[in-house]
């Protein structure tokens, strides 16, 4: 299998959720997507690594998160857990050496994975104890 | 098969949870890794005991000497590394502008906290400030915790001076007498709380085992036991996430709303982690949703885990109240529980009651439904309102709970302008967005150890700062 994207594992889990991608840039359209009753269809695509931003949607039942920054012991991490909702943080492009650097400015990296990842449908490999995956389906 | 147990034995070390070391004041020597040996390496740097078991004695003295506030502030900027540095990775919220209110309300602590628990040791004693801490071992649903007590010497001083430090508002010279005050309540709640002569979880392998005996058996006669993928497991499951979420979204996505205590053996290859949710904290005006939707002021869980089945290595209960286990993944392993209800801060623990797993549906809705409209109040929030709210959720609600059980709040409040901003703290709301301050400098001073200069070797204790440049 071929995967597009890795980072860290959240915690490890057999669940393999897929769905088509959904980059959330604002508040605004979390609450849309809530609203749309689609929620369950989608992998979540976020830039941080917060709880609040996703709060409505992990409490209405997400199926998988992949974020651009954060790791398990963030608090997003640790929700993610408590969920059980297979979460892959701070993902990269498998194809591309561009990183995430803490405090630094992560405008194009991230724009790259959206452009990657926006609208493609995939499934999240979460069973490794570090590293969670991220494999296109089609 | 589990080995967690090795963890306790004087010779281990522990176990790595990252690759990442500290360096802090230590230049020149080995780095300090996480965990039990990272606390050794601490304490064997000491210069002085205050980072050994001490007495009532030591704790009852009026001040800390200059080594021993080096020594506190040396292992509270490890221990803060310890628990926050990979943190630091997890960007903006999107949501709420966290770094930016941290950074205001450490500075703002660092400023007003000491004349405020002067105050309060002035009216009930030092010995009054430690059974403050005591009180903690008889109670759940308590904010007298972990991470409240922790955050008033590791937040309000050492973050807050590191800050100030960091914006070269201060001098290393500066506040002697006012950070001794700060440490001298924190170490005071602490060790009335542990009452084992250390004051942090990091200097007993993680562990918070505080409850007394007979209330440990008096919860766990609570317990319903039941399998993984029961109806039962994943309704206690869904019910004590949801209870989480709601408790960072009522307390701006921090970790004042959750508290851990334990691991308190069960036998039978079993522990038990004790949990308290702040669901609804009645001082934050946003919280007026949670009381719409009935929510209490806290859900109590007792989550027990069977070890052997989930071949655990190694469980730290750390300084911020936050269970963290190796495997990482304890949720499939819960195979009981138990929830409890306190309505109000102050309902009297004989009032406290148990909700059967079977009726917490109807109460997962309510949190839900608190969820869903605080999310909504937010997202219409200006940023400037974050801000300024989650800064009070920082500098009010570390010491809210002291306050409230020493009964100096109301008089915090009226005297002495509780909530009030400190108006050099309202002009550095510009400054912490200039040059990636907030976003760059926050973590790299403060989460990676760096920033905690010590005070010099030759200051006088009774300095303050008077002199402003």
């Amino acid at each position: 299998m071929s995967y597009v994207a890795e980072g860290y594992n959240s915690f490890e889990t057999k669940k393999t959720p897929s769905g088509v991608v959904k980059f959330l840039p604002d508040p605004k359209s979390v609450l849309s997507l809530i609203q749309s009753g689609k929620l369950k269809e989608h992998i979540l695509l976020v830039q941080g690594g917060t709880t609040t931003f996703l709060a409505p949607a992990l409490s209405m039942g997400a199926i998988g998160i992949i974020t651009m920054s954060g790791v398990p012991e963030s608090h997003l991490g640790i929700l993610s857990r408590e969920f059980q909702m297979p979460c892959v943080m701070t993902a990269y492009l498998v194809g591309s050496d561009s990183r995430y650097v803490t405090g630094g400015n992560n405008d194009a990296h991230f724009e790259a994975i959206i452009k990657a990842l926006d609208g493609k449908k995939v499934r999240l490999h979460c069973e490794d104890r570090e590293t969670g995956r991220v494999a296109l389906i089609s | 098969m589990s080995t967690y147990k090795q963890r306790y034995e004087a010779g281990d070390n522990g176990l790595r949870f990252q690759d990442l070391v500290y360096q802090g004041n230590f230049k020149g020597m080995d780095p300090v890794p996480d965990g039990i040996l990272g606390d050794k390496i601490m304490r064997s740097r000491a210069k002085s005991k205050v980072l050994e078991k001490v007495s009532r004695e030591d704790v009852l003295r009026d001040q800390f000497t200059v080594d021993e506030l080096n020594d506190l502030n040396n292992y509270l900027a490890w221990n803060i590394w310890d628990v926050l540095v990979m943190r630091a990775t997890e960007g903006v919220s999107g949501m709420i502008p966290r770094q930016e209110y941290e950074i205001l309300a450490f500075m703002q602590e660092f400023y007003r906290w000491p004349e405020i628990l002067q105050m309060t040791t002035d009216e009930i004693g030092a010995k009054g400030v430690m059974d403050i801490g005591a009180s903690a071992r008889r109670e759940i649903g308590t904010k007298v915790n972990c991470v409240h007590d922790w955050c008033i010497g590791a937040v309000g001083f050492g973050m807050g001076r590191c800050g100030l430090l960091a914006l070269e508002a201060i001098q290393p010279q500066d506040f002697v007498r006012e950070s001794n005050t700060i440490l001298k309540f924190m170490q005071r709640v602490l060790w009335g709380k542990r009452q084992d002569g250390y004051i942090l979880n990091s200097q007993d392998r993680y562990r918070c085992q505080i409850h007394d005996q007979d209330v440990i058996e008096k919860l766990s006669g609570e317990l319903e036991y039941f399998e993984y993928g029961s109806e039962k497991h994943d309704a206690f499951v869904r019910f004590n996430a949801s209870a989480e979420l709601l408790s960072f979204l009522d307390h701006y996505d921090c970790r004042l709303g959750l508290g851990d205590t334990g691991p308190y053996p069960l036998g039978e290859g079993r522990i038990m982690i004790i949990r308290d949710l702040f669901t609804n904290e009645d001082v934050y005006d946003w919280s007026d949703v949670c009381d719409h939707e009935k929510v209490p002021h806290c859900y109590s869980l007792c989550l027990v885990i069977d070890v052997e089945k989930m071949g655990l290595d190694e469980i730290r209960v750390n300084d911020i109240s936050t269970t963290f286990t190796r495997p990482k993944n304890y949720i499939e392993y819960i195979v009981g529980g138990a929830v409890f209800v306190r309505e109000k801060w102050d309902t009297p623990m004989g009032e406290v009651y148990p909700v059967k797993v079977a009726d917490l549906d109807k109460r997962l809705e309510g949190i839900q439904q608190a969820t869903l409209k605080l999310y909504s109040k937010f997202s219409k929030m200006p940023r400037r309102t974050l801000i300024t709210n989650g800064m009070y959720v920082y500098y009010i609600d570390m010491i809210l709970p002291h306050l409230r059980l020493a009964g100096t709040y109301e008089k915090a409040c009226k005297d002495y302008e509780f909530w009030e901003v400190d108006q050099r703290v309202a002009n550095y709301y510009y400054d912490i967005v200039k040059r990636g301050f907030a976003q760059a400098t926050v973590p790299q001073k403060i989460f990676s150890g760096e920033g905690y200069l010590p005070f010099p070797d030759n200051v006088s204790l009774n300095r303050s700062k008077y002199f402003w440049k």
